[in-house]
């Protein structure tokens, strides 16, 4: 009896609370704050360190910035960086994001259809009024950012206490540009509120949620979509007017014309091609021409017009991509390959099965700094360095490895075109496929775990070869494995920094730097922020894209059984 | 060919057992075994002879050598020294012999630090969020999860300026609060708490909570146990298996972490080995090459160790997710 009263306690005392929450909804209610409770760290750091940063990282890259905000400066860094090529990229993100506006806008439409009345329309208007309003709550956040962001040099030479801090950061709330924004926001927050509050009270219908999600997520694409295209339009106009200011034509538009042409026939050929391989004789044979007249022409104009649109950007930039690019082609192949060998040794029944898999990991989890600084060792330029006592035995000349900035083609003597990478970024090549093999090795053996045994003791009854059971069921059933571990692998080579920091040496200028190297250089040596800022966003471009058209075209050829 | 096949067939389950190796000896069986073995060389060759050189005169790893001549044990102690890994300063009383004042510092020292905080952070961030995403209903889960996860594909170099001014701006605003101790820049919050909410260990252990039977958590409601007691008391315990996963990935992460600590410190109050590391080897070029591996070595030891012990749940940890830390 005692135990039974002794919590109801608190119930006599508050009645009108306890009773509320002891119902169901009340109930709900504490689940969803204590759920937010849990949630608050890691959704405050995750914010402030995860998706906050991509949208300062493009707004640090509109300005001169040097550890502070400097002056707006438009696309200028990216013209910097790519030339007139950047404008064009910005006016393709900006029909993109145009376009899936529109697309989501159809979407609504859909919708609307099928809940036809009054009621989803108000439920739409409520969604894009709120939409709005978030686009002015961001437009007045960064607003604020740069004025926030001096604050530190401000009060640098002064005896930080805590009231100046907060009087500093109270002033910058009142900034007539801020306030001005700050205003705007506040009206359209009360409005958007009032409007979805409106249409959830009065106007609800069968899917309110998602109509008004869809809605505000339209708006705000639009709203981005516009804003984008507005800057393009107005960065562009102001930099040919400078150009034929100072006698010069700027030929943006047109470049941006034959550009986008060019890069439109090409995926157009491969469509039509795609399509023709179904086809009858006849017309595949027309389709086939078509689609080839068609990669020609486009390859034409891209030849004709890249270099051009290409011309004032920054060189070293250029060959950051280059390297990083043979970067990839040399070792993601090179590496998914052996890993796959000796995974699918491994997965014969053979003994020391775990100690084999155990030190082909080994490479993987040392410190890339200590294993980086032994190869440094083994491929010195030094007469008994390791590597070239090996090529000794084989009667070959040594080599300068990690202090050679010539080519692997002119010390072969080939010609030009053939140059490739030059021998110091071999070896950083060679290292990285060393470091990475073991990874590959064990996901392989994972997924070949995974393959189940009676495909092959099916196949063996049907008499198939080893080879063939090895191209007919392995590589088809291990395709989602090699799917993964080339996208990891080939964004790893974007982003790999350690060896090269460690590999690189003063005789070698840029001809080992990747693109995050270069990137990484400007930052804390020059301190250009706002340039590194737009570098990397461009190379973040690439990696998405990249990771895009990986997915559409070997996505397409993943067997997931 | 034909012992190919038969090798298949001795896979029929999922993972072939251990040790069935048949007796016969074949020559594809010596071919398998002879790759596997050169596998082995190129994999821990470079190791073995970084073990060996570290022990070597200058001029024996100049020339080199494949072993040393005698073991030169001082090497490490010059190298613990000059690299400035670890100084220990003990002040015993003269009189009495007691200890008096005990000053660490060095590389080792800051990593060992940073490492306990990153993970022992991380672990009080990334438990309760994984917990709410796995076993709470609330409005907007999905949405959050989803959000969450999206931030693992953005690129680190994006993240690098922002990270550095919000850092920056940040450690002004709590000097203004606790003083010069509240610095983050050149401090340990730089190093540590941009780490702390890592959407792999949230992901990793939500798959984890998830598969913890409902009828636990009924019964523990039924006894009158609310989410954090349920968390703390049974959920907890049963989970030190991704627990171990986390804290040996996050001890490697940050161990290796060179780009982000080479950017936000100056001196070596805090800087970690790795960048202690490079800073010794790219300072003294070309230099003393038995010294920079026996450095090396150093550094090497603390992972390599764990990794043995971890080894399993560790290799098997990667092959389920794929990421490392």
């Amino acid at each position: 009896m005692l135990f039974n009263q002794a919590p109801r306690l608190p119930m006599v005392t508050f009645p009108p609370i306890a009773r509320a929450l002891g119902t169901r909804r009340g109930r709900l209610l504490i689940e969803n704050v204590t759920a937010y409770l849990f949630l608050a760290p890691a959704g405050l750091l995750i914010l402030l360190f995860g998706i906050f940063p991509v949208a300062f990282a493009f707004f640090v890259s509109l300005h001169r910035w040097r550890r502070f905000p400097d002056e707006y400066v438009g696309l200028a860094n990216y013209e910097k960086a790519l030339g007139n090529l950047g404008y064009i990229l910005f006016f393709w993100l900006a029909i993109i994001a145009l376009a899936s506006a529109v697309k989501m806008g159809r979407r609504l439409q859909k919708l609307l259809r099928v809940s036809s009345d009054q009621r989803g329309f108000a439920n739409v208007a409520a969604g894009l009024v709120a939409g709005y309003a978030a686009l002015l709550v961001i437009d007045w956040f960064f607003k604020l950012v740069p004025v926030i962001m001096l604050i530190p040099r401000q009060v640098r030479r002064q005896n930080t206490t805590l009231s100046l801090f907060m009087e500093k950061l109270g002033e910058s709330f009142t900034t007539p540009d801020v306030y001005a924004a700050g205003n705007l926001m506040l009206v359209g927050l009360l409005i958007g509120i009032l409007a979805i509050t409106l249409a959830v009270w009065r106007f609800r219908c069968a899917d309110s949620g998602q109509l008004i999600a869809l809605s505000a997520a339209t708006a705000g694409i639009a709203g981005a979509g516009i804003f984008l295209l507005q800057l393009t339009v107005a960065e562009t106009q102001a930099a040919i007017a400078a150009a034929r200011d100072s006698g010069e034509a700027l030929p943006i538009w047109s470049q941006l014309v034959f550009i986008s042409a060019g890069i439109a026939l090409i995926a157009g050929a491969w469509l039509i091609f795609r399509h023709g391989i179904g086809a009858y004789d006849n017309r595949r044979f027309v389709l086939q021409l078509v689609s080839g007249l068609m990669l020609a022409v486009g390859g034409y104009l891209l030849m004709a017009e890249a270099p051009a649109a290409l011309a004032a950007a920054d060189d070293d930039l250029l060959q950051g991509f280059w390297v990083t690019i043979m970067y990839a082609t040399g070792t993601v192949p090179v590496q998914l390959s052996i890993g796959l060998l000796l995974a699918y040794l491994l997965f014969q029944p053979i003994r020391f099965r775990a100690f084999f898999r155990m030190v082909y990991f080994i490479p993987y989890i040392t410190p890339f700094v200590a294993t980086s600084i032994v190869f440094r060792i083994i491929f010195d330029a030094g007469q008994y360095a390791p590597a070239n006592r090996i090529l000794s035995i084989a009667g070959i000349e040594p080599q300068r490895w990690i202090l050679e900035r010539s080519t692997i083609g002119d010390l072969l003597g080939l010609p030009d075109f053939l140059a490739g990478p030059s021998l110091a970024l071999i070896v950083i090549m060679i290292y990285s496929t060393w470091t990475y093999i073991g990874y590959d090795a064990v996901i392989f053996l994972a997924g070949l775990g995974n393959i189940p045994g009676e495909l092959y003791e099916a196949a063996r009854i049907d008499g198939a070869s080893g080879w063939r059971i090895f191209r007919h069921i392995t590589l088809p059933l291990l395709s989602p494995t090699v799917f993964f571990l080339s996208l990891v692998a080939i964004i790893g080579t974007f982003q790999a920094f350690t060896q090269i920091w460690i590999l690189r040496t003063g005789a070698v200028g840029n001809k080992v730097n990747t693109a995050s190297v270069y990137i990484f250089d400007e930052l804390q040596n020059s301190n250009r922020y706002g340039y590194a800022s737009s570098m990397a966003f461009v190379l973040f471009a690439l990696i998405l894209l990249m990771t895009l058209f990986q997915n559409r075209v070997m996505g397409r050829r993943v067997f997931y059984g | 060919m034909a012992s190919e096949v038969e090798n298949l067939r001795a896979a029929p389950n999922r993972r072939p057992p251990v040790g069935s190796a048949r007796k016969d000896i074949s020559w594809s069986r010596i071919g398998i075994y002879a790759v596997l073995f050169a596998g082995v060389i190129i994999a821990i060759g470079p190791f073995l002879w970084m073990i060996s050189a570290s022990f070597m005169t200058l001029s024996e790893v100049n020339l080199t050598r494949l072993l040393p001549e005698n073991l030169l044990w001082e090497n490490y102690a010059t190298a613990l020294r000059r690299a400035n890994f670890l100084n220990i300063e003990i002040g015993a009383d003269p009189q009495t012999g007691l200890l008096q004042s005990l000053s660490i510092s060095g590389y080792i020292w800051n990593s060992v630090r940073i490492t306990l905080i990153t993970v022992l952070g991380s672990l009080a961030v990334c438990i309760p969020a994984a917990y709410a995403f796995a076993r709470m209903k609330f409005v907007g889960r999905n949405f959050l999860f989803a959000l969450f996860l999206s931030t693992m594909m953005i690129p680190g170099i994006v993240m690098l300026i922002p990270h550095l001014l919000t850092v920056i701006w940040l450690g002004r605003l709590s000097e203004s609060l606790f003083g010069p101790l509240g610095a983050w820049f050149n401090n340990w919050p730089a190093l540590t708490i941009p780490f702390f909410a890592s959407v792999f260990n949230i992901f990793l252990l939500r798959q984890f909570f998830i598969q913890i039977p409902l009828d636990l958590w009924e019964a523990a409601r039924i006894d009158g146990a609310g989410h954090p007691r349920f968390l703390i008391s049974v959920v907890l315990p049963l989970s030190k298996a991704p627990i171990m996963t986390i804290v040996t990935l996050g001890f490697i992460g940050s161990w290796n972490a060179l780009m982000w600590p080479l950017l936000v410190t100056i001196n070596d109050e805090w800087r970690p080995i790795a960048v202690g590391l490079s800073n010794f080897v790219t300072a003294d070029t070309p230099g003393d090459l038995n010294l920079q591996m026996a450095a090396s070595v150093i550094t090497v030891i603390p992972i390599l160790l764990l990794y043995f012990v971890a080894q399993k749940q560790f290799t098997e940890g990667i092959a389920q997710t794929g990421i490392r830390g």
